[in-house]
């Protein structure tokens, strides 16, 4: 079980390695099956530590530890790997969903420049998912925490002859490192109080902690997980990644690394429920991120925009299920959203990769004829994100709003938000099917003779991920059966206040479906008939094509006060004083030297006549002193 | 103990040396007299050290004096070897046209 997990973490690493290592002399297309097989062989591993730690019972999880790492005193944080219902459950949506994502890269990436670099990184940033998830203690979770940051980096700047996506990167770097940071600084303090980073020490010592002490610490831990999962106000630099390749957006900006920050709540429950106010705010902000996002989406009009908004939103759903203490159901569609958005991700992947790049929805017009597969995988993914029974979200999702339902006024406001969302999320949703698959084509559709569907390696993962956005919600019905759940208790017990009775799991799942299904038809009308026309608010849609002003708000708050600073320090202080400095030195020397020059008069007796003099002089001093 | 003029005395004509000296280097233009120069004031300087050692009674004023002298010689080596150089040269024997050192 633990040699599976041991397994599970290098297989990606090694094939990374191989593929530095091997450079020119394996072929691109023998990178890409390497690093596919390398993910492969990593969810066979997890795969064996989940049957493993099914046969021992789920409560009997294992820590291995390969050596101590880091010692400092007693400080003691060793590289070690944790096999419990979490992690096994993480371990296998990572290696699995990257899996067949990186399989579905071997035919978009074919003919690209650099694909044996895009593989390694593929590798690198599956390793470092699974060093994250499986990490024994907080430190290890911190290592993989930067290096999915570091690899999303590396992958969204791949293009990186393209300014945009330079640019980019850079923000989703910069964004993560204030999360990292904030991150840290919660771990300072836990070493502080209990001088180790293992969960079980951290866990128990945030019950003896003040509460302003404890407050601090999740606070930490909420800007890491906000600023990962691109939630309010960390945000902005998911939109800007859809720059990278579209599986890049798949695997790391939509199915894994982007749900980082959920599991972190989920595996650092103990402390945020001893600080229940700030698991309260990180629901709140899942709520009003999944509500600005989904008004966002409305009025993009690059189709990977789009989804990476509705990953916002759905992101904001697990955290209004984790926030209000419904841990399991967070976790749940965690692992829906994993499938049906990385489909979606896929199958608009297949679109763009068929029209040669193309991201405009409104120049895809009329594509669902040459393309049928895609078409109604994409529809599949769509239901799913919609939360139609008997699609995947439909399970995940209505749990979440009838979890939040039962925690007093303020659950019941945010699950009226969720609802609300959902009604949004049937919006965007099939806003965006209808554009680009719908029945009439835009007047400026370019010819679709060539266009055709993509590779076997391309249709594959998308069938599979398909069947799993249909079939995959079904493992859990929260009144009837919950074996996910059960599954992940001794671990993330669902809180008592987050247990709906079926009265509210009722009333959650009618009202959802009823306002997702209204989003879906309101759509259709819209954009599929044309038979309404979108009313205009000129400024509302001037402010959501802004994104309600985000980057410009911290531009002008963070940016342009920064960029003033410099400049105003280098005209004020380093050009008078440092640059300056160095030829007023220089100057001053001269002048005293164009002084001394005089005495120098080339005459001996005026020299004689000095020496006398000073000589006089110190005569008549001994004789006054004397 | 031998008897003759007091200290005063030979201080007096040590410093008349010394005075003539330093108005010789001070006032005349030719190398070799002031080199001259330089020797009488020299000599100034020794009939003090000799006088002192005298009158402490001790020899090391005497000492010094000797080296004073070995110095002087070969000051008056470098300093004669300085002089006909210049004057193969055939530059102007005149320490006011010798000034490529003024700043």
């Amino acid at each position: 079980m633990i040699a599976g997990a041991w397994l599970c973490l290098f297989a990606p690493l090694a094939g990374t390695l191989a593929i530095t290592v091997g450079g020119n002399r394996i072929s691109r297309l023998a990178a890409g099956w390497l690093s596919t097989a390398s993910v492969f062989v990593a969810f066979g591993g997890a795969a064996w530590s989940f049957f493993g730690l099914r046969a021992h019972g789920s409560e009997h999880g294992a820590l291995s530890t390969a050596w101590v790492w880091l010692q400092a005193g007693t400080f003691k944080a060793g590289l070690s790997v944790l096999v419990d219902p979490l992690s096994t459950m993480m371990m296998l949506i990572v290696s699995g969903v990257g899996g067949l994502i990186v399989l579905y890269s071997i035919g978009y990436m074919d003919g690209d420049d650099e694909e044996r670099r895009y593989f390694a990184y593929m590798s690198l940033f599956v390793f470092s998912m699974l060093l994250l998830v499986e990490g024994g203690n907080l430190l290890i979770l911190l290592a993989g925490w930067g290096l999915v940051g570091l690899s999303s980096y590396l992958l969204i700047g791949f293009w990186h002859e393209r300014p945009t996506a330079v640019a980019a990167a850079k923000k989703a770097f910069v964004m993560n490192a204030i999360g990292d940071a904030t991150m840290a600084l919660a771990f300072f303090v836990l070493i502080a109080h209990s001088n180790s980073l293992s969960f079980a020490t951290s866990f128990a010592t945030a019950g003896h902690l003040s509460e302003t002490t404890v407050n601090l610490v999740a606070l930490g831990l909420l800007g890491g997980a906000v600023a990962k999962s691109a939630q309010i106000p960390l945000h902005t630099w998911l939109p800007d990644a859809m720059e990278g390749p579209t599986p890049v957006s798949a695997l790391i900006h939509a199915a894994t690394m982007v749900t980082a920050g959920v599991y972190l709540i989920v595996r650092t429950h103990p402390i945020f429920e001893q600080a229940r106010t700030i698991e309260l705010i990180a629901a709140g902000l899942g709520t009003l991120t999944l509500l600005v996002a989904g008004l966002i989406a409305l009025v993009q009009t690059d189709i990977k925009r789009v989804i990476a908004y509705s990953t916002m939103s759905q992101i904001g759903y697990m955290f209004l299920g984790a926030g209000v203490g419904a841990y399991a159901n967070g976790m749940f569609h965690l692992l829906t959203h994993a499938f049906f958005k990385a489909l979606l991700f896929l199958a608009a992947g297949l679109v763009i990769h068929a029209l040669s790049g193309e991201q405009d929805m409104r120049k895809m017009g009329g594509i669902g004829k040459v393309m049928p597969w895609t078409r109604w995988a994409f529809l599949a993914g769509a239901l799913a994100l919609v939360g139609l029974p008997p699609f995947a979200g439909f399970f995940s999702k209505d749990a979440i709003i009838a979890a939040a339902l039962h925690d007093h006024w303020y659950g019941v406001v945010l699950a009226i938000a969720a609802l609300a969302g959902a009604f949004l999320t049937g919006l965007y949703t099939f806003r965006m099917y209808f554009i680009v698959f719908g029945p009439t084509a835009g007047s400026d559709t370019a010819p679709r003779s060539q266009t055709h569907e993509g590779p076997k390696t391309m249709l594959v993962p998308v069938g599979i991920l398909a069947v799993l956005s249909v079939v995959g919600g079904w493992i859990q019905f929260s009144p009837f059966w919950h074996p996910l759940t059960n599954w992940l208790s001794p671990v993330a017990a669902t809180l008592g206040v987050a247990e709906p009775s079926n009265t509210q799991e009722a009333i959650a799942s009618v009202f959802a479906v009823v306002l997702g299904l209204a989003g879906a038809v309101v759509a259709y009308a819209v954009y599929g008939q044309r038979r309404l026309a979108i009313p205009r608010v000129p400024s509302l849609q001037r402010a959501l094509e802004h994104k309600l002003y985000f980057d410009e708000a911290y531009d002008a708050l963070f940016y342009r006060p920064a960029a003033a600073m410099a400049v105003s320090f280098r005209r004020e202080f380093e050009e008078p004083v440092v640059l300056a400095s160095g030829s007023d030195l220089g100057e001053g020397a001269l002048e005293l030297g164009q002084g001394l020059r005089r005495l120098q008069t080339g005459l001996l007796r005026t020299y004689v006549f000095f020496l006398a003099t000073g000589m006089a002089v110190l005569a008549v001093v001994f004789l006054v002193v004397k | 103990m031998l008897q003759g003029p007091g200290i005063a005395w030979y201080l007096g004509i040590a410093a008349f040396l010394f005075a003539t000296g330093a108005l010789g280097v001070l006032i005349r233009r030719n190398p070799l007299i002031i080199l001259l120069s330089l020797e009488i004031m020299l000599n100034g300087g020794n009939l003090a050290l000799i006088a002192f050692s005298r009158h402490a009674g001790n020899g090391a004023g005497q000492i010094f004096a000797l080296a004073v002298m070995a110095v002087a010689a070969s000051e008056v080596c470098v300093g004669l070897g300085l002089v006909v150089a210049l004057h193969r040269r055939r530059l102007a024997m005149d320490v006011d046209k010798l000034s490529e050192l003024r700043g």
